[in-house]
């Protein structure tokens, strides 16, 4: 157990944290390269300025059309959102591993605060779930990959919770944590869960060709 | 919930097309258009869309059939396009029928669902792309296809001849002799102000609307002309079936036609799709960023008229009138404040409907959907109920509509849902109601 | 009257309080009888304080050299296995916030027990087998 904790703790962060970085690297160029020979005529109307409004208007809850049609999705989402990285990054116990693996000394989420945030996120997940078995519109397109991806970010939530507050036995649960986190950040840049490195540009086009060549607003 | 096997329509096109097809054949055509024509753009669009649902409530389609999810823009997206790309194009001739028949005639590329997409996804690009490869394909209705084949062998879309098309003009300019004495509709004249340009079906059948303009120009004292050769015609439906070749020249001549008779600009007719092929899609397959010569619509140009008093409106039009926002001169151009000023500069009762704006429900004849014809009708007026109740909930006597293909839905949409009401286009109620201080 | 009560309910109270503390007092300075890792420096911790018997770890540990643990500082600066530190607290050369460049408390305690016990693939390592609630 404890070499395999060493393995999960040690040589597999590392290896997970390379698929993430050479892999979203990988993932953000190549696409650049290829928008670059094949999406000239799109790239043409790149505009920061578009972009941004775009963006930012699109960060606001209920400042859109998509965002004012399904409140429950809107508030899950954001919720979801804010809380995941909020975890992933700030969380005490996470906080802790960068300070003992890097010596980063920074501010963490109170013990009580990070807890609660965590059980927001399980139960963001549990909406998105829901949503994709009972709304016809939503279970009509949903995939395995689909499904793939919520799994993907659940498990080191749900394994998270165990690990914190101490159900199960704590190295069993904590290996496990480690190793679906590592799973869930090596996938990112390879699964449905790439959103993540494109949503900036796909939106930011598409601020950019409302803005600059449509002459209106695309929220 | 319904899907689209359980709606196919028979369309001779169609039905021709898939005949001619080899999944071979498919395979080939949609990798090779995929891989030469389409890049980041579609693949990060079919990889970043999370399938969340939120684009559904954006498609009139999918609110008029009451929520069926077949309907929804990710639906339709994920049962063609995306697919397609899943498969690499493995898939079943009796398949490319489907998905043929969702792309031309269940979406009518109006991107209203681009202000529902929280990631950005524009699904009216990825749906186009899908009729692109149908157009490979040769799996096209019949109706559009025939447009496609006007368009490719007189550069108009209706068959009109040349010496058609200078008859129809003369004849136009002698009509109108009889209420202005000197009116006169410029042929080829260098130089001038103003080259007004018009779809093919206004000489066609909607001659009238000629007319009107010219009788407009005259009494505004506007130094104007058009074409006697072709590159008259504004119109594009090779861009909306998906023949981009034809559309480049479609719009070079169009271009071209104006810069050679060295006008200052052109002006286009009362048409949403002519104009989305002017600034979006044929300028850039030419290689212009911007158009090479400034196009604008006749909103932009009666708002000139009327805001430097060129044409002068005694009484306004008395009757209660609501706005359509056609697609792409609202979402697409954002005339929305032009078309309400000129609006309400001729009418004394303007009633909104909503959602307006760049956020008005299209009329579903628009992308090509009425030009599929007579098969695809219900389609398009059953996939359109929303526009119904917001016409209805008005509770006007007519409405404004700057753009023919709208026209044509609209008055469908009000015949079929017994509304009673009247499109008009802004010339219609202009010519109506100006001040006509050179009639006879 | 109300007074009266109060310090008739308080002062036995306070009597049971100031004998537990002689009582413990030994018990956080020696080792013998030490249970947690001491955590009087931090300033109100998160989490509970790591489980610690000193001399049943030793004895389990087979440590007998308390310079393993209780490490000085050579002149560069750097863990001297040496000379000993014993018998001076950890903080006294790894304040909770160092301003010399030294490590910080917490990090020391991370370090000084998950390295060894991971090296030794013995004892613990996870967060909750240490902070147990």
């Amino acid at each position: 157990m404890h070499e395999l904790y060493n393995f999960v703790s040690g040589p597999l962060a590392w290896v997970a944290g390379a698929f993430f970085v050479l892999g979203s690297i990988y993932r953000l160029v190549s696409m650049y390269i290829l928008a670059k020979r094949k999406d000239g005529s799109s790239l043409e109307y790149m505009s920061l300025h578009y972009s941004l409004r775009s963006i930012i208007r699109w960060l606001i809850p209920f400042s859109t059309m998509g965002w004012k049609a399904d409140p429950l999705m809107t508030v899950t989402t954001f919720a979801f959102h804010i809380c995941f990285i909020a975890v992933a990054v700030f969380l005490s116990g996470h906080v802790v591993v960068w300070n003992t693996a890097f010596g980063f000394d920074m501010w963490s989420l109170p013990t009580q605060a990070g807890d609660i945030i965590s059980f927001v996120v399980i139960a963001a997940c549990a909406i998105f779930a829901l949503r994709r078995f009972m709304l016809p519109h939503v279970k009509n397109v949903t995939k395995p990959k689909d499904w793939f991806a919520l799994t993907l970010v659940v498990l080191p939530f749900l394994t998270g919770v165990l690990a914190y507050h101490q159900m199960g036995p704590s190295l069993l649960m904590t290996t496990l944590h480690i190793l679906s986190g590592e799973l869930l950040l090596a996938l990112i840049p390879f699964t449905r869960l790439s959103h993540a490195l494109f949503t900036v540009f796909t939106r930011a086009y598409m601020g950019s060709e409302f803005g600059a060549v449509r002459h209106t607003r695309d929220w | 919930m319904s899907h689209i096997s359980d709606r196919i329509i028979s369309d001779p096109g169609l039905e021709l097309g898939v005949a001619n097809l080899t999944t071979e054949r498919i395979e080939e055509v949609v990798n090779q258009a995929l891989k030469g024509e389409t890049g980041a753009k579609l693949k990060a669009y079919q990889e970043t869309c999370m399938r969340c649902g939120l684009c559904a409530q954006g498609c009139h389609f999918y609110v008029s059939h009451d929520g069926d999810p077949s309907y929804s823009p990710v639906s339709k997206a994920t049962e063609s396009i995306y697919e397609l790309m899943e498969k690499k194009g493995r898939v079943s001739p009796k398949r490319i029928y489907e998905m043929a028949q969702i792309a031309y005639t269940e979406c009518n590329l109006c991107k209203r669902c681009a202000h529902y997409c929280p990631v950005g996804i524009d699904t009216g690009y990825s749906m186009l792309v899908m009729r692109r490869i149908c157009h490979l394909l040769g799996v096209v209705p019949q109706y559009i296809l025939d447009t496609g084949n006007s368009h490719a062998t007189t550069m108009n879309q209706m068959w009109v001849k040349d010496d058609e098309w200078i008859d129809t003009l003369q004849w136009q300019e002698d009509e109108a002799r009889d209420e202005f004495s000197n009116i006169r509709i410029p042929l080829d004249k260098e130089g001038a102000d103003i080259y007004y340009s018009v779809i093919a079906p206004e000489p066609k059948f909607r001659t009238q609307l000629i007319y009107q303009a010219a009788a407009i120009f005259h009494e505004a004292g506007v130094d104007w002309t058009m074409p006697s050769t072709p590159g008259w015609d504004n119109s594009d439906m090779s861009m909306y079936i998906g023949d981009f070749e034809n559309m480049g020249r479609l719009k070079r001549s169009h271009y071209e036609s104006a810069q050679k008779l060295r006008v200052k600009r052109i002006v286009m007719g009362e048409c949403g799709h002519a104009y989305r092929s002017v600034y979006d899609m044929g300028n850039r397959w030419l290689g212009y960023r911007d158009m090479p010569i400034p196009v604008i619509h006749s909103v932009e140009y009666f708002w000139e008229l009327l805001t430097e008093g060129k044409i002068k409106i005694p009484k306004k039009f008395e009757h209660p009138v609501t706005i359509h926002d056609p697609c792409n001169i609202i979402r697409g151009m954002g005339l929305m404040d032009k078309l309400r000023d000129v609006t309400h500069m001729i009418c004394e009762n303007v009633v909104e409907m909503t959602p307006n704006r760049e956020h008005n429900y299209c009329c579903s004849a628009g992308g090509g959907v009425i030009n599929c014809g007579p098969p695809f009708r219900g389609t398009r007026v059953k996939g359109n109920k929303a526009k119904a109740d917001q016409l209805r909930n008005t509770g006007v006597s007519h409405v404004v509509c700057p753009c023919h293909n709208c026209h044509g839905g609209l008055e469908d949409i009000i015949d079929h849902y017994e509304l009673g009401m009247h499109p008009k286009f802004l010339g219609d109620i202009i010519y109506e109601i100006m001040e006509k201080t050179d009639a006879l | 009257m109300h007074k009266k009560k109060l310090t008739r309910t308080l002062a036995p109270l306070a009597a049971i309080i100031a004998v537990m503390l002689i009582y413990m007092a030994p018990m956080a300075f020696s080792q013998e009888d030490m249970v947690v890792v001491p955590t009087s420096d931090f300033n109100a911790p998160e989490r509970p304080a790591a489980m610690f018997k000193h001399d049943a770890h030793n004895e389990l540990a087979g440590l007998e050299d308390c310079v393993v643990c209780h490490h000085g500082k050579t002149d560069a600066g750097l863990i001297d296995l040496e000379n000993s530190s014993d018998g001076e607290s950890c903080s006294s050369c790894h304040p909770v916030k160092p301003e010399n460049g030294a490590t910080p408390l917490m990090r020391a305690y991370h370090l000084q027990c998950t390295t060894c016990h991971a090296d030794a693939l013995k004892g613990p390592v996870a967060c909750g087998e240490c902070h147990k609630k």
